[in-house]
């Protein structure tokens, strides 16, 4: 079961420079061949000043910019290894493009334990990651729900 | 690869009712060596996604695709219907399991249309289902969508 006293915590902040190249590279591993997403030319082309994000982008933001992320959730007392995905949300709040640099904010908050048959227990955390510019203008809050069976 | 025809067409906020279907996007099906590249572009590394070993050790037999990957899916009917930077909320619930071989639909239907923060915005419901129809994500979003005129 989590540290219900970890609710409301944030963690250190870490940093993330969009790149050209992992749009791209998310945009083919989904099948996307939008050719937006494959150069700065196509998009321009379509009126874009850079190749625009991915709608799931921030999944990236998170994976290879909060290298912590791993103990930070271990931290907060739950077994890593029996996470289940349960919800992801993105709030874009403003432009993001290749050679920005975003800093990001991850905070617990909310959790609840659930008591299962056979005194199994289930917890449910909402984390959410706030990310500022390198302007420290807020451009996109990412929220998570993941669900862990003890 | 998968691409719909509606990607060129540019959507404005007055083409849009309630009630209208996104045009669906229909997926080659789940290949292990998709997982694999979906893992080196997302950073997530966890090998329940890409080791069949592990899948057999923890009692789910074989390998599941990254639930980020049925959500990228329905980024891409997304980025089809209203373009890439009209986006202003996406929100998803992972329902089920995906497995290689199977061969995901993304549908949406569009359930509001309304004004804020001075822009035209229209909001919709969204799902990724199987060839069965069991669906595996299920989601909203809101878009922002440019005025004729």
């Amino acid at each position: 079961m989590f540290d219900k006293s970890k609710i409301g915590q944030s963690f250190p902040p870490f940093t993330i420079e969009v790149e050209r190249g992992k749009i791209r590279e998310l945009a083919l591993a989904i099948g996307d061949d939008n050719p937006i997403y494959q150069s700065r030319e196509a998009a321009q082309a379509a009126g874009y000043p850079d190749v625009p994000l991915y709608p799931t982008s921030p999944t990236t933001f998170t994976f290879w910019g909060n290298t912590k992320m791993v103990m930070q959730l271990v931290s907060l007392g739950i077994n890593v290894m029996r996470i289940l995905h349960g919800e992801e949300e993105y709030e874009y709040l403003a432009p993001i493009y290749p050679g920005d640099t975003l800093t990001g904010v991850m905070t617990l908050v909310d959790g609840k334990s659930r008591q299962g048959q056979g005194g199994s227990s289930m917890d449910i955390l909402t984390t959410e990651i706030r990310y500022t510019n390198q302007h420290g203008q807020p451009v996109l809050n990412a929220r998570q729900v993941i669900i862990v069976r003890e | 690869m998968t691409t719909n025809a509606q990607a060129l067409t540019k959507l404005y906020y007055e083409d849009v009712q309630v009630g209208d279907a996104i045009p669906k996007l229909v997926k080659s099906p789940v290949s292990h060596l998709q997982l694999v590249r979906y893992a080196g572009a997302s950073g997530d590394f966890n090998p329940l996604h890409t080791d069949p070993k592990i899948g057999e050790m923890i009692g789910i037999g074989g390998i599941i695709a990254h639930g980020m990957l049925i959500m990228g899916f329905v980024g891409q009917l997304l980025s089809d219907y209203v373009g890439p930077t009209a986006l202003r909320k996406f929100h998803v619930r992972f329902k089920g399991m995906t497995r290689i071989d199977e061969e995901i639909t993304c549908t949406g239907t569009i359930t509001e249309k309304y004004e804020a923060d001075g822009e035209g915005r229209i909001a919709g419901k969204v799902q990724a289902a199987d060839q069965n129809g069991d669906v595996k994500v299920a989601g909203t979003f809101v878009a922002a969508l440019p005025r004729r005129g």
